[in-house]
């Protein structure tokens, strides 16, 4: 009997607010590591954060939104922020930006811009759906 | 595959729960069968009479009462947190299903998701 099974991955702690991007990437890692596949990775609320291409940490720290992009597509993992949370946040993919008429678009790659209907998704087909929070 | 989202944090303090309360609409938007549960402090959302102005916000109260017209099945809250935070139930919302066993009542859904 095969013991594989598929993830979605929900992140809605934010990076250096919360540990859940960091926590949520080793357990990613170890998914991957162990056979397993994920599906998507969704960023909620806070977790939206994580997309963003303008963070600048100092180099001696760790930068969680590269860790996270070289992560994504080193597996081909589709990752979305969702749109209104995004948008709330300040974090707008080049779409977005004509649509709003705002002055830049920060969407780091490969992250996308979708709707919740990406989660609806998610809880439909993955195994499992795994929520990485950033507070009690 | 049935899920209840979980409100665990009193209103107007931070957008996690409404945040979760979109969730729950969009499943209900995709058809597929969710429910609410208030517990703890989130149990001051279920409150009549809201008056959000003082804090530049819109109230909850009406975002909830557009839960049953949206297809969201079920209206939680724990009995528990509701006799504490608001002893009169003249001060609650109508059409809300108390439970005495959050546990029991998690244990009913394939999936529960707790608000961020």
């Amino acid at each position: 009997m095969s013991t594989t099974l598929s993830y979605t991955l929900v992140i809605t702690g934010a990076p250096w607010a919360s540990q859940a991007p960091q926590t949520a990437l080793a357990f990613a890692r170890a998914a991957i590591a162990g056979g397993h596949r994920l599906d998507r990775v969704f960023l909620y609320g806070e977790g939206v954060h994580l997309a963003s291409s303008l963070c600048a940490p100092p180099s001696d720290e760790p930068h969680w939104p590269q860790q996270w992009s070289d992560f994504l597509s080193d597996n081909q993992i589709p990752a979305v922020a969702c749109v209104a949370s995004a948008l709330r946040r300040g974090l707008v993919d080049e779409r977005e930006q004509n649509r709003y008429q705002l002055p830049a678009h920060n969407l780091r790659n490969p992250f996308e811009i979708a709707g919740l209907g990406e989660w609806v998704d998610g809880t439909l087909k993955s195994d499992r759906v795994m929520y990485f929070h950033g507070s009690a | 595959m049935t899920t209840l989202i979980v409100i665990d944090q009193a209103p107007y303090g931070s957008w996690a729960g409404r945040e979760a309360l979109d969730m729950v609409f969009s499943l209900a938007a995709f058809d597929q069968p969710a429910a609410l549960l208030f517990t703890g402090v989130g149990v001051n959302w279920l409150r009549t009479a809201q008056s959000a102005k003082g804090v530049g916000q819109k109230t909850v109260e009406k975002n909830l009462s557009a839960a049953p017209l949206f297809g969201v099945e079920k209206i939680f809250a724990e009995q528990e947190a509701c006799e504490r935070f608001m002893p009169d139930t003249s001060s609650r919302l109508a059409g809300i299903d108390l439970v005495a066993s959050v546990k029991n009542l998690m244990t009913q859904y394939d999936h529960v998701v707790f608000a961020g």
